[in-house]
């Protein structure tokens, strides 16, 4: 865009430039009232916002007009109509990234960057910054987006460190690609290259391999390969010998990577050999970072902990996780991929939903309906125009699954949404993925091209007569649209308002025809189910629950990821066996499932298998699959607070309950977290949320109060506590403040990071902080060596 | 089709929504965001009744019955649900009904009215309405008190104003209508308090003749929401008002039609029956519905008759 800008002078030449642009993008869209969602994301990425001029060309050139424009534009959280700064910082604030501090981490990056409070943006427009949903890399909380890279486990005293780190690799960009002509690989090395890997600096270390190879003319295949699901393990790079054995590093840094190469592999030549060992020995002199080199740690110490995280799973979605390449077709099909499809094919219809319906699936999207039912239903139906729906806007905070099920296995979700297609009669097919996904964009757009290649979508699929046309459609950031209708809206080119059912999707759905609408995490289990037969399926789960579950485990746990179990696992062997426990050695408290529309599960109730119908009658839902360890630091109704803050930032606004309703919730919540409530306050809370339960329009509105009302039945006694200004844990920041112990040496560290100059500098005394100037980022307590400063409530008089 | 309606059996045909049947049948149904023969889509919930199978309330004006549906539409819990959605928008719904001076005058002057007709020139509608009334006996002046203006910086000269029209005998009788409802049990929304912001605004917005903030509802006699609140016997809403509505920022949409954002409940009625009209901005909480300057010429001033409340109005200037 530089080259065509950078001559002009006036203010027409500009805008006949940006009308030039927007013509190019309105011939290659379209000029349909449906089109204006992808219309806008082309323009948007074109400009980084959208121009007034644009939108008026729009108007002109389409049948999109104004009406349209600002109901849909303003509806989706993509979309902006002021320009940005030249990098966007995105700081999550899932559930996960929420108990670990995302709001500390986004004030610190406001801070370093000199943001004002009114503003997102410097003034020298390099960086704005906003607050998302939620970036699915859970496990590695908090975490922080720029530009296209993702950084994990940012701490607020750090920040500066990921902006020099960001700003360094800009400025260095992409390297060129290693010579790969003749030769012949002596082995493999295997990186998981999905965001969370890619954010825990997986990148680097690829990188660092590529180089090392290099320098030491070493020649491995450097495979990018599907989630381990070890996402609290990473960087983890596999080595895979010719022989078939496979040695896994868990946690490693690039200084480590040379090391572990020469252990395995032999350089090219004696001279090179030679040079190495000196050099090497040249590096562990001057620097000592070798000193705990893992090569020299036992194979159990080095990978037990990713073990027992990985026993007692159980691969149906995941199947091939850590050896398969996701874009490698030849690869997927070399193990059985396609088998099912291939299968179908030669079946009749009915048979096929007929082993769906015996195979007892139930839909992973949250609601837990047989799939077999609705599969039938469509295909039920008199109007032979169908379509099917994979739906991948997983706006859950807190969850991953499809993210990780899209980019590591896009070929598996392809091939379950096919033999959808085929058991239901549809003839066109759409992947709706969410945005803040791009990888999972890039990999399904690929592996949608490799299947048209291979014959396996399109016209006459695989000789058999039976034809689908598959298309991807990008969410445009509204939580409300993972609720089917208005996903469909959405599609429409509408606000994602949900409109009340019957009818069912499945009866009038997309443009007024029988749509199938499945969950990413569903459509990926219909091949084993096809290939292995419903009754291998039904064998795994419980009676009202069979095959596995993903699960996205994050939160307070030592080892989170995406994990894949028998359905009827309890959560304390999840949270306990497979995530080894609550972090920091502390108590479980409760395990939050199934996101803003789930609800608080209590350590005491956590030995109950964990089924559709036993999450229900704990006051939670299955939902997505979202697992949020709670500890004893972790108070609950700020969990609480925050979910119904996310809920009424993402109601559609369309009926009284969720618009209104959940933001009074919130007004009372707000009121009880700053220690103002009166006991009559935990009551009309309850009876508003029983009240929005019943009498809101949609799903999402019905569970909205899910987090309330799960949160007062199992933990009362912290609302409670609340109204007579307790806060145990400190987090409901207008309650409490931080002082120094008598534990401070004065040693001055938290005066000289403290941020507002709350901490007068007074070396060895006991440090005072100035309540007024502090801002409770709570950096003084990570940067004190001796556990002095604490979080102390600020009591309330004692009612009269 | 055969249905049952509050444990009664009732014949249905089948291709009307629940909201068309019972109404038909004489059953009352509230409602605000349905308009027959008009395109409207579930919103407000006032008009939900229960499906005593599934327990499940559902919003009748939306809802096709099924065969051997049954539905409850006087239960306690249905009345209360209803109540309770009334006072949900009642919560984000920045209107006076009546302006407090007309509220508490002790003669029963419509004090507001009277201002109004003295601010656009009208003294003798003005003067019509006093019907020989006036104010010199009274000393507290309570309407000059609960004068909104009076938070802002000085309240009207209510008191003035009315003896100086009182007294004054050339000027010539008219015709004057005031829309006043004082009655007891009629209810009154609210505006609540002024912001610092709003105080500021109002101090430049009203600067002519009486400085009166007029907040008397313009449409309060169309207006189904005070109806549906003084039928539920509302006095107030138990979860106050706050609201980011932005209050006193009518608009002349065309002609004699008017739109006042703060008083929208967001049923859409408007949006979806105009094209290229009003439309909806931002979602949840913050969604507002506007009318874009460049889109005033595609709407009509019949649309009045569709909005619940008095945030279409048709004005009364000459």
């Amino acid at each position: 865009m530089a080259c065509e800008d950078c001559n002009i002078h006036s203010p027409e030449d500009a805008r006949q430039a940006t009308v030039r642009r927007t013509d190019a993008i309105i011939d290659r869209i379209g000029r349909e009232r449906r089109h204006i969602i992808p219309l806008l994301q082309a323009l948007q990425d074109e400009f980084s916002y959208l121009p007034s001029e644009a939108l008026e060309r729009v108007y002109e050139r389409t049948e999109i007009d104004r009406a349209q424009m600002i109901s849909v534009a303003t509806f989706y959280a993509q979309f902006r109509m002021i320009p940005y700064g030249r990098h966007t910082i995105k700081v999550c604030c899932g559930t996960a990234c929420h108990v670990k501090g995302a709001n500390t981490v986004y004030d610190a990056f406001k801070r370093e960057l000199g943001i004002g409070d009114d503003t997102i943006t410097t003034a020298d427009r390099e960086y704005s910054i906003e607050k998302i949903a939620c970036l699915g890399c859970c496990a590695l909380a908090p975490v922080v987006q720029i530009d296209n890279k993702i950084y994990g486990h940012v701490q607020p005293g750090r920040v500066d460190a990921v902006l020099e780190e960001f700003e360094r690799d800009s400025a260095e960009q992409q390297k060129a690609a290693i010579e790969r002509a003749n030769r012949q690989p002596l082995g493999e090395v295997r990186f998981g290259m999905e965001n969370c890997c890619q954010a825990s600096g997986t990148a680097q270390i690829k990188e660092a391999v590529e180089q090392a190879c290099r320098e030491l003319g070493i020649d491995v295949d450097i495979k990018p390969v599907s989630c381990v699901g070890a996402c609290n393990q990473v960087p983890l790079i596999d080595v895979a010998m010719p022989d078939g054995s496979i040695t896994r590093y868990p946690n490693i840094r690039p200084d480590q990577v040379k090391e572990i190469l020469l252990h395995h592999f032999r350089p090219a030549s004696a001279l090179r050999r030679l040079r190495n060992a000196l050099l090497n020995q040249v590096d562990n002199f001057h620097t000592d970072q070798t000193w705990d080199n893992i090569l020299y740690l036992s194979e159990k110490q080095r990978t037990q902990s990713i073990n027992t995280f990985l026993d007692g799973q159980k691969r149906i979605s995941t199947e091939g996780y850590g050896l398969m390449n996701p874009l490698d077709i030849d690869e997927y099909i070399r193990r059985g991929g396609f088998d099912a499809l291939k299968k179908v094919l030669k079946t009749d219809r009915s048979e096929v939903i007929n082993e769906v319906l015996a195979s007892g699936i139930r839909g992973r999207g949250g609601g837990g309906f047989p799939s077999g039912r609705k599969w039938s239903l469509v295909a039920g139906q008199p109007d032979t125009v169908r379509y099917v729906i994979c739906n991948g806007d997983e706006g859950d905070p807190g969850a991953f699954m499809d993210r990780i099920l899209l980019e590591s296995y896009p070929l598996r979700v392809i091939e379950g949404l096919v033999i959808a297609a085929y058991a239901v009669g549809a003839q066109n097919g759409i992947l709706y993925i969410r945005a803040e996904y791009p990888q999972a964009v890039i990999r399904v757009r690929r592996a949608l091209e490799m299947c048209r290649q291979k014959g396996l979508i399109g016209e006459n699929v695989l000789g058999s007569g039976f034809s689908i046309g598959i298309s991807l459609f990008e969410g445009a950031g509204a939580f409300v649209c993972g609720e089917e209708t208005a996903l469909i809206a959405s599609i429409e080119g509408k606000r994602g308002f949900p409109h009340l059912r019957p009818p069912y999707p499945a009866e009038k759905g997309l443009f007024g025809h029988p749509t199938l609408i499945n969950n990413v995490e569903t459509l990926s289990q219909i091949p084993f189910i096809i290939r292995n037969g419903a009754r291998a399926y039904a064998s795994v789960g419980t009676e009202g629950s069979k095959g596995t579950k993903v699960f996205a485990l994050a939160g307070k746990v030592r080892h989170g990821g995406l994990i894949e179990v028998p359905m009827g696992t309890t959560l304390r062997d999840i949270v306990e066996k497979i995530g080894g426990g609550v972090e920091k050695g502390e108590q479980l408290k409760a395990v939050q499932t199934g996101g803003p529309s789930g609800g608080c599960i209590p350590a005491s109730l956590c030995d109950t298998p964990v089924d559709f119908d036993a999450l229900n009658r704990m006051g939670a839902i299955m939902g997505s699959g979202g697992l949020v360890v709670l500890s004893e630091s972790d108070c609950m109704v700020d969990v609480a607070r925050y979910f119904l803050n996310f809920i009424s930032g993402e109601s559609c606004g369309k009926c009284t309950f969720c618009r209104v309703g959940a933001r009074r919730m919130l007004d009372l919540l707000d009121k009880i977290t700053a220690g103002k409530a009166e006991m009559a306050d935990i009551d009309r809370l309850e009876e508003l949320a029983l009240s929005v339960k019943k009498a809101a329009l949609c799903g999402l509105g019905k569970t909205a109060p899910n987090p309330v009302l799960s949160t007062l039945q199992h933990f009362r006694h912290e609302y409670e506590e609340h109204v007579n200004g307790i806060c145990r844990t400190g987090s409901c920041k207008q309650m409490v403040k931080l002082t120094v112990t008598d534990d401070c040496i004065g040693c001055t560290k938290c005066a000289r990071c403290c941020p507002a100059d709350a901490i007068p500098f007074e070396p060895y005394k006991i440090h005072t902080i100035d309540t007024e100037k502090c801002t409770l980022c709570g950096l003084c307590i990570d940067e004190c060596d001796f556990n002095a400063i604490k979080y102390e409530n600020k009591r309330k008089q004692p009612a009269v | 089709m055969r249905i049952s309606v509050n444990n009664q059996p009732f014949e249905v045909s089948g291709n009307k929504t629940l909201i068309e049947e019972l109404r038909a049948a004489g059953i009352e149904v509230p409602s605000l965001c349905y308009a027959g023969g008009h395109e409207h889509h579930a919103s407000c919930m006032v008009c939900m009744v229960k499906d005593v199978r599934t327990g499940q309330m559902l919003p009748s004006c939306s809802t096709m019955p099924r065969d051997g549906m049954e539905i409850e539409t006087d239960s306690p819990e249905v009345k209360e649900l209803r109540r309770m959605s009334i006072e949900l928008l009642l919560s984000d719904h920045r209107a006076d009904c009546e302006a407090p001076c007309t509220l508490v005058c002790p003669k029963g002057i419509d004090a507001a009215q009277v201002i109004w007709y003295y601010d656009n020139g009208m003294k003798a509608e003005a003067k019509a309405l006093l019907d020989g009334r006036d104010c010199r006996d009274c000393a507290r002046t309570p309407c000059m008190k609960a004068c909104r203006r009076g938070t802002v910086d000085n309240s009207v000269d209510i008191k003035g104003i009315i003896d100086n029209l009182a007294a004054d005998d050339s000027i010539p009788t008219a015709n004057a209508v005031s829309m006043a409802d004082t009655g007891k049990e009629t209810f009154n929304s609210r505006i609540g308090r002024f912001t610092d912001m709003e105080k500021s605004l109002m101090r430049q917005q009203y600067t002519q003749h009486s400085h009166c903030l007029h907040c008397a509802c313009n449409g309060r006699d169309k207006c189904r929401l005070r109806r549906l609140s003084t039928e539920a016997g509302i006095k107030a809403t138990r979860y106050g008002v706050s609201s980011e509505l932005p209050f006193k920022q009518e608009t002349q949409v065309k002609g004699r039609l008017w739109f006042d954002p703060a008083k929208c409940i967001r049923c859409g009625l408007c949006v979806y029956n105009t094209t290229d009209g009003f439309t909806f901005r931002y979602r949840g909480y913050r969604m507002q519905v506007i009318i874009p300057d460049e889109s005033r010429d595609n709407v009509t001033e019949e649309i009045v008759q569709l909005c619940p409340t008095g945030a279409l109005y048709i004005s009364k200037e000459k």
